[in-house]
C-alpha cells in the first residue's frame, strides 16, 4: 500500500522516513500516525537498513501536533483513542531494534516535539521552532510527553516550556538538552546524513543491545539493571554473534 | 561574608518573633501573590518553615490568586534560620515539618516561580527546589552550607537536587558546601534563567503574568501529571497522561483554547 502522508527510502544502510503530509506543517493526524506505524514497521523488517532516520526534510516543518479543526470538536473519548495511538507509535519506535534518529528540520511543536522525544537521538537545524503549546490551547499533550521531557530536560525546564507554551530555539534546546546536536541550516542534511551513516556501519546487535539496555536503564534499578547489562552483554559480545 | 556560627547559636531567652516578620504576601491586581521570605535573623528554622507553610496555605486557596513568586528581601535568607536541633526527636520534627512546607509548594496547582537576588542556599534552596523552576539575577549564588555545621539538607532538598542536577553535581554541593554562581547553576540546569543584576523580580513577574494567560486547567494537570509521573515507570506515567489527556476534552478551557486558535484571536482560560 503506498504512503500518502510520507515516503520512505534507504541508503548506505540508513533507513529515511520524510513525512510529507502535504502543507506547511507536517501534522499528525490520525492518517499520519497509521502511516508512520507502517513505516516504522517496514525499515524494521528492511535488511539494508541498519538505522532510520525520521525528518520532515526538505519541508519548513518536521512534525506538528493534531489538527486543531479536528481536536476541537473531540469527545474525551476521542481524546483517550487519539492519545492511545499516538502512544503505541512511540513505543513501536522505542522498542524497533534499530537507532532511531529525528532530524528535526524546523517547527516541531507539541505532538511534534513528542515524536521526537521518542527517537533515540535528535539532531536540529540552526532554525529549530520547538515547544509545547497545550496550555495555550487548554490540554495537556496526551503523547508522553508531560513524562518523556522531564526526563531529558528535567522537571524545571519541562514546567516551564508546558506553562509558558513558548517557542525554543536551537541554542535553548540544545542547552536544555532538547536537542543532542545542532547543525548548520546550510549543509544540514549532508551533516545529519553522514551522522547516520556512521551510526549505521556499526554492528546491529551492539547497537539494538545498547537501546534496548539504555531504554530499560529508565525504569530498572540498578541491580537489575546491571543484570540485565551482564546477560545482555555476554550474548552481544560472544564469537557467535 | 556572613559568620555562619552566629545564626545558629540562638539565645536561649530569645523572644518569639512574630510570624509575619519572617514572611509576607503581597497580593497584585494582576492575580499574582508575592511571597516574601525576610528572613528575620532571630527566627529559628521552625518558625520560618511554620511561616512559610502557612502563608502558602492562606495563597493556595485564593480563587484569584492565579500564580506565585517565592523570594526573599535578604541576603542569603536561608542562612540565618537553622540552629542545631536540640535532640534527634526534635531534628526529625523538623525534618517532618520542612518537607512537609516544600510538600506544600508544590502542590498548590498554580504556577510558582522562586526568584533570587543574592545568595540562594540551605532551607531557601530547598523551598526554591518545590517551586516549578528557579530564575535568578547574575549575582545570585547557590549552595548547600549546612555542611559546615554538619548538617546536610532535611526539607527535601537532597532528594529534589540530584532529581534535577544528577547525582554527582548534588554530591558535589553538599559535601563541598561552597556555593556556586548563577552561570554555572543555569549551565547545569539549576536555574531556567538568569537576568541582570537587579531585575530578576520585575522580569520574573512578567513571566508569570504571561504563564497565567494560559489555561489555568491545563497547568494545573499539566504540573500534576509531571510531579506524579516522574518517579513510577515510564509505561504506567503515560497511561496516567492519556487519562489526563482525555479529562481536559470535557473542559471549557480546551474549547474556549482551540476555537480561539481557529477564529486566531487570545483565548480566554476560566480554568474551568
Amino acid at each position: 500500500m503506498p504512503f500518502k502522508k510520507l515516503h520512505i527510502k534507504t541508503a548506505n544502510r540508513v533507513g529515511y522516513i520524510l513525512l510529507d503530509a502535504g502543507s506547511r506543517f507536517n501534522k499528525l493526524s490520525i492518517t499520519t500516525i497509521r502511516e508512520l506505524k507502517r513505516a516504522v514497521e517496514q525499515l524494521e523488517d528492511e535488511p539494508e537498513a541498519n538505522a532510520i532516520v525520521l525528518s520532515g526534510y526538505p519541508g519548513e516543518s518536521f512534525a506538528v501536533g493534531a489538527d486543531i479543526g479536528q481536536m476541537v470538536h473531540f469527545t474525551p473519548d476521542d481524546a483517550l483513542h487519539f492519545s492511545e495511538l499516538g502512544q503505541s507509535l512511540f513505543d513501536q519506535i522505542e522498542s524497533c531494534p534499530k537507532p532511531v534518529i529525528a532530524a528535526l528540520n524546523g517547527i516541531t511543536m507539541g505532538g511534534g516535539c513528542d515524536l521526537a522525544m521518542s527517537c533515540d537521538i535528535r539532531i536540529a537545524t540552526e532554525n529549530l521552532r520547538i515547544g509545547h503549546s497545550g496550555a495555550k490551547l487548554g490540554i495537556i499533550t496526551g503523547f508522553c510527553g508531560t513524562h518523556k521531557l522531564p526526563r531529558i530536560v528535567g522537571k524545571n525546564y519541562a514546567r516551564e516550556i508546558f506553562m509558558t507554551s513558548e517557542i525554543y530555539g536551537s541554542a535553548e534546546a540544545l542547552q536544555m538538552g532538547l536537542a543532542d546536536r545542532v547543525y548548520p541550516d546550510n549543509d544540514f542534511w549532508d551533516k545529519v546524513s553522514s551522522f547516520a551513516e556512521r551510526v549505521a556501519s556499526h554492528s546491529l546487535t551492539a547497537l539494538s543491545s545498547a537501546k534496548r539496555l539504555i531504554n530499560a536503564s529508565e525504569d530498572t534499578d540498578l541491580r537489575t539493571g546491571s543484570l540485565l547489562e551482564r546477560e545482555i552483554s555476554t550474548n552481544t559480545n560472544s564469537p557467535y554473534c | 561574608m556572613y559568620s555562619l556560627a552566629s545564626y545558629f547559636i540562638l539565645p536561649v531567652n530569645r523572644n518569639i518573633v512574630l510570624p509575619e516578620r519572617i514572611c509576607s504576601t503581597q497580593y497584585r491586581v494582576d492575580g499574582i501573590a508575592v511571597l516574601t521570605i525576610t528572613g528575620n535573623a532571630a527566627a529559628s528554622a521552625k518558625e520560618l518553615l511554620e511561616a512559610v507553610r502557612r502563608h502558602i496555605g492562606t495563597v493556595e486557596l485564593k480563587e484569584d490568586v492565579k500564580g506565585i513568586i517565592l523570594t526573599d528581601s535578604y541576603v542569603g535568607f536561608c542562612r540565618c534560620v537553622t540552629e542545631r536541633p536540640s535532640s534527634l526527636h526534635y531534628a526529625a520534627g523538623l525534618s517532618v515539618l520542612g518537607q512537609q512546607t516544600a510538600t506544600n509548594i508544590e502542590k498548590t496547582g498554580k504556577p510558582c516561580i522562586a526568584v533570587f537576588e543574592n545568595e540562594c542556599s540551605g532551607i531557601g534552596l530547598e523551598l526554591a527546589l518545590a517551586c516549578d523552576f528557579i530564575v535568578a539575577s547574575e549575582t545570585a549564588t547557590f549552595g548547600f552550607p549546612d555542611i559546615e555545621l554538619g548538617l546536610i539538607p532535611f526539607c527535601g532538598g537532597s532528594q529534589r537536587l540530584s532529581r534535577l542536577v544528577g547525582k554527582s553535581k548534588t554530591k558535589e554541593l553538599i559535601y563541598s558546601g561552597d556555593l556556586i554562581d548563577a552561570a554555572e547553576a543555569h549551565r547545569i540546569g539549576l536555574i531556567n534563567r538568569i537576568y541582570p543584576e537587579g531585575e530578576a523580580l520585575l522580569q520574573a513577574e512578567k513571566l508569570l503574568a504571561h504563564i497565567c494567560t494560559r489555561s489555568p486547567n491545563a497547568i494545573r494537570i499539566g504540573g500534576e501529571i509531571v510531579n506524579a509521573g516522574y518517579d513510577i515507570d515510564l509505561q504506567t506515567a503515560c497511561m496516567m497522561e492519556r487519562d489526563a489527556f482525555a479529562l481536559c476534552f470535557a473542559s471549557f478551557d480546551q474549547r474556549e483554547g482551540m476555537q480561539a486558535f481557529l477564529e486566531k484571536r487570545p483565548p480566554h482560560f476560566k480554568g474551568e
